[in-house]
């Protein structure tokens, strides 16, 4: 919770995003005014027949059933890390464990948010960190702010290149990217 | 900053009461909990049927969902949603004028129309405790 889902997915979406916020009563852990409880949803429209769905999930753990439900049809993910929050390689490390299918597809880039207001870990100590424990997976890792449209196209838009890399030259593609 | 629901003992204390005696007045009451709306167990029933903390995140996400489908299709705020199944059925309601859900699984032996009227009975009780 307050990594910037809601808010990148705003940023990005041509249409009207549907929401799900509600009261936070956890004001204490985040202090922000509501938080996601069940999905966002937003559409950036390609072409006539082409589009892309993004949905944004509560990032609080209670709320994993939602994640079972968004992760089978998902291609692929930006997962935000809050850099303000306790141990952000921990979470970063517990969300692509509990998203190790779609890591391991090459659908993933990580998003560090609010790196301006903690600088630390780098995204070099990121990598690391992912690399020890998974050191198979090549994932594209960047400090960003979900508030800025640009940031987040690029975010989306090397996650698409990484899909679409692996879908012509399988699994080497990913890996040499 | 005002104390959240699930901390405060005397409205814990309430919504376990005001359960108990919902539970007393319909046999055909299985299982119900009040929950806030970002998903945290209020109070709830006793109960096999479910695990409480997960029941109320999902409540909150169901209650949160039909809320954007009621603003999607602009009628108005939800009153009140209900899933009907083979053995039983879920109602589920707001509190009146405040943060929290109230929602309620009933056995097939109970009317639809007297499970609904039980549950809007008792989640305004609700309000009348927390002040609306
Ligand atoms: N300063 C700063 N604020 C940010 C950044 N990313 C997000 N925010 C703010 O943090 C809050 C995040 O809220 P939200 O999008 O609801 O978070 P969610 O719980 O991940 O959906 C919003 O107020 C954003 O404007 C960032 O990189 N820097
Ligand atoms: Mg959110």
């Amino acid at each position: 919770m307050g990594a910037g889902m809601t808010t990148a997915i705003k940023a990005l979406s041509e249409i009207e995003v549907v929401s799900t916020e509600a009261n936070n009563s956890e004001r204490d852990v985040v202090d922000k005014p509501t938080t996601t409880v069940a999905l966002d949803y937003g559409e950036i429209v390609l072409s006539n027949d082409e589009k892309i769905r993004m949905y944004g999930i509560p990032g609080q753990r209670r709320f994993d059933f939602m994640w079972a439900i968004l992760k089978t049809r998902a291609e692929g993910m930006v997962l935000l890390v809050n850099n303000d929050a306790e141990n952000p390689i921990a979470e970063m490390l517990a969300f692509v464990e509990d998203f190790r299918e779609l890591c391991y597809k090459g659908g993933v880039v990580v998003g560090v948010s609010r790196s301006e207001i903690a600088p630390q870990p780098t995204t070099g100590e990121f990598a690391r960190a992912l690399a020890e424990v998974h050191p198979e997976l090549t994932v594209p890792i960047f400090t960003l702010d979900p508030r800025s449209k640009d940031q987040m196209q690029m975010a989306l838009l090397t996650l698409i290149v990484n899909l679409e890399m692996r879908e012509t030259f399988g699994e080497a593609g990913v890996q040499q990217a | 900053m005002t104390t959240s629901p699930q901390n405060d003992p005397a409205v814990v204390e309430a919504a376990s009461a005001l359960l108990t005696e919902m539970k007393g007045v319909s046999v055909s009451l299985v299982y119900a909990a009040f929950l806030t709306d970002d998903g945290f167990d209020v109070a709830r029933l006793p109960s096999r049927v479910t695990d409480g903390p997960r029941f109320a995140s999902m409540a909150s996400s169901m209650q949160a969902l039909s809320d954007a489908v009621a603003h999607e299709l602009r009628i108005g705020g939800s009153e009140y949603l209900i899933i009907s199944s083979l053995n039983g059925y879920v109602i589920q309601l707001r509190v009146p004028g405040s943060l929290m859900v109230l929602s309620a699984l009933f056995d097939n032996d109970a009317t639809v129309g007297a499970a609904l009227a039980l549950t809007r009975t008792y989640a305004a009780r609700m309000t009348g405790i927390v002040g609306g």
